[in-house]
């Protein structure tokens, strides 16, 4: 790894450490490996969202060229919204990719995905189909966030609502999280879900 | 003196006897008993050293010389210096003149009686000579001593020395003070008793400062140096003040005062630099490796970073113009970058910056224009130096206006950018921090290591 790739993630991890932001559970970082080019960030979903009381997992890769070409990060906890891949935890974040400049650190980066998590940009879509129902169906979208939160993030809200669609889908064979996908896909429609996972 | 032989000689030689470079040396071998060491410059060429025989002698011309005729020195009166006195000659006068007849010194004597040969067809010449001069006491043994002194030197008399000559003469003895033979110490000694001094200080500002002393500050030879010893500047606390010479002192205090203006400014620089880290590497530049101890000065906003990191930044082909070009800390687009020893906070030191760097710019030939071969793509706007060979400066216009023909909507003036690229892409090796001290901001020859290829996209 470049030299200075490395020296300014070791310095970068330390910012992190004494960053007033961890000292309130907000951000985390972790060392996955001894060489500083993968870490583990952790986010708390922001409050008065429906990631409140989650936490997010998330993997950072740091490239050889950084901090000329920002890093790359993607959601290992699974996340319902607009701008991440429900699927691959993909992340559009234009300071990730176009709008990155050297002077960004991993703090920043996790401050910057923490806001997104609170202000959804449903016109620059990751994931389409989660962009669509935040457009259409704002309420149905905030039940889908807070369900997720709550079964991949730790979340403190049940909703027993989903839980029992859920369960009568993996009664028929589903996987748990193939029926959830379904039905956070269709707005909770249980006949429609089934339709697709069937058809 | 008319012709003092200055000489460039050996300092091995004529300190130990020993030249390390023997006869292949190419300066004169003299040792100290010939030479007296004596440096003086012309131009950028320092020279050393004085022929001794050709320095009159100090005590005969105060008056006496225990080594008389074994004396290294010149015992001659062609130099008519304040406060001379010879004995020999007011003896010789003397006698002259209480015995009308030739001085019994047979040495004398052969020199009398030849001149007086000579003297017996220009004396008239001589007496109007002497009678234009105002001489009242006019002998006529007199005027042939004097001729004979004239003949001798080759010097004329003086109003004064002729007064002199004549003291024997005076009804009552009348001691003149300004007259008087002082004493070398009593000269040092007593600025303040100048009615004495006032004779000498011509004549002593005008001495050289012992140059051992101007060399290392300290002259190992103190006791028996026949050279001035400078005071003690507070400043600089070198032995380099001249004891009577105020404008020097003047001249010296000036330029220390200068010289502390500028290293109080150097460590002030020091002082706001040292702790200044690069926003892209995070590192302390001034604690980087040497070679990259180089601030790159964004001339729109006030962030810091190191010239390496900066310009890589900008160079990074990965990201639109628009967000290299801007400063990464806060976007704000800066047209180029200024490469700095230190860090400048004020805008009156960021704008000298600036204004030194663009002048070291346009000193140094572009290498599209190549004096006059090539074509600078970039105009007039282009930073570096448009001239001919014969050093004719030309003023090639404004640039042909080039937009990118594929993105008609976007008219990101191109060129614009592009020599943006050329002036970031042009590196200056940096010398050791050593050379340039010196200097708060320097700059040197780039390596033209800029790669035209990736400007010929845009050309297509």
């Amino acid at each position: 790894m470049a030299n200075i790739a490395a020296q300014r993630i070791k310095r970068e991890f330390k910012e992190v450490i004494k960053s007033e932001e961890v000292a309130k559970c907000a951000i985390k970082v972790e060392l996955v490996n001894d060489s500083y080019t993968e870490l583990k960030g952790e986010i708390a979903g922001p409050p008065d969202t429906p990631y409140e009381g989650g936490t997010f997992v998330l993997e950072i890769k740091v490239p050889e060229t950084y901090p000329f070409n920002p890093p790359k990060v993607r959601f290992m906890t699974k996340i319902w919204h607009p701008n991440i891949s429900s699927v691959t935890g993909a992340i559009c974040l234009d300071i990730l990719k176009d709008q990155w400049a050297a002077a960004m650190t991993l703090r920043t980066v996790l401050l910057s995905l923490q806001a997104l998590l609170s202000a959804a940009e449903p016109d620059d879509p990751q994931d389409a189909v989660v962009a669509k129902q935040y457009r259409e169906n704002l309420e149905m979208f905030q039940i889908t966030a807070r369900h997720w939160t709550n079964v991949y993030a730790g979340g403190p809200h049940v909703n027993s609502d989903c839980d029992d669609k859920i369960r009568r889908l993996v009664d028929m064979g589903i996987e748990e999280h193939q029926a959830r996908a379904a039905l956070s896909s269709y707005n909770w429609d249980l006949e429609r879900a089934t339709e697709q996972l069937f058809s | 003196m008319a012709d003092v032989q200055f000489g460039r000689y050996c300092i091995h030689f004529f300190n130990t006897r020993e030249c390390p470079n023997g006869t292949k040396c190419s300066y004169t071998h003299k040792t100290n008993h010939e030479v007296e060491q004596f440096h003086y410059v012309v131009g950028n060429e320092f020279f050393l050293g004085k022929l001794r025989n050709q320095r009159v002698c100090r005590y005969f011309r105060r008056g006496h010389c225990i080594h008389q005729q074994n004396c290294h020195y010149l015992h001659d009166n062609s130099e008519p210096a304040a406060g001379r006195g010879s004995i020999d000659r007011v003896s010789r006068n003397t006698r002259a003149g209480t015995n009308a007849n030739p001085p019994s010194t047979s040495q004398t004597a052969d020199m009398v009686n030849k001149n007086t040969v000579n003297n017996r067809k220009e004396l008239p010449n001589k007496q109007l000579k002497i009678s234009s001069e105002e001489i009242l006491t006019c002998k006529k043994i007199e005027e042939t001593s004097k001729s004979e002194d004239a003949k001798e030197e080759g010097a004329c008399a003086s109003p004064v020395s002729s007064f002199r000559d004549s003291w024997v003469n005076a009804p009552e003895f009348i001691p003149k003070s300004s007259l008087q033979p002082r004493s070398y110490a009593a000269v040092l000694g007593s600025e303040s008793a100048n009615d004495g001094a006032a004779c000498y200080t011509d004549l002593v500002a005008n001495r050289k400062l012992c140059p051992y002393a101007n060399k290392d500050g300290v002259c190992r030879n103190i006791l028996h140096c026949t050279y001035l010893h400078g005071e003690k500047c507070d400043m600089c606390e070198r032995l380099i003040l001249h004891p009577f010479n105020e404008e020097q002192r003047k001249k010296h205090r000036q330029e220390c005062l200068m010289e502390h203006e500028k290293n109080m400014e150097l460590s002030f620089a020091i002082a706001r630099s040292k702790e200044k880290s690069c926003g892209v590497c995070f590192e302390v530049i001034m604690e980087k490796a040497s070679g990259e101890q180089r601030f790159g000065i964004l001339p729109n906003c006030n962030h810091c970073f190191c010239l390496t990191c900066i310009r890589r930044w900008r160079q990074a082909r990965q990201f639109e113009n628009k967000i290299t070009r801007a400063c990464p800390e806060c976007r704000v687009t800066s047209d180029f970058v200024c490469p700095s020893m230190y860090w400048v906070d004020t805008k009156e030191d960021k704008d000298k910056l600036i204004d030194d760097y663009k002048s070291a710019l346009a000193r140094k030939d572009c290498k599209y224009f190549k004096k006059g071969q090539g074509k600078c793509p970039f105009g007039n706007k282009c930073f570096y130096l448009h001239a001919l060979p014969d050093g004719r400066k030309l003023d090639v216009g404004p640039p042909p206006r080039q937009r990118r023909p594929r993105n008609q909507e976007n008219n990101i003036d191109v060129l614009q950018v592009m020599l943006w690229d050329y002036l970031d892409e042009r590196d200056f090796p940096w010398q050791s921090l050593a050379d340039d001290l010196e200097d708060l901001v320097s700059f040197f020859t780039d390596s033209d290591e800029s790669d035209w290829s990736d400007y010929e996209i845009f050309f297509d």
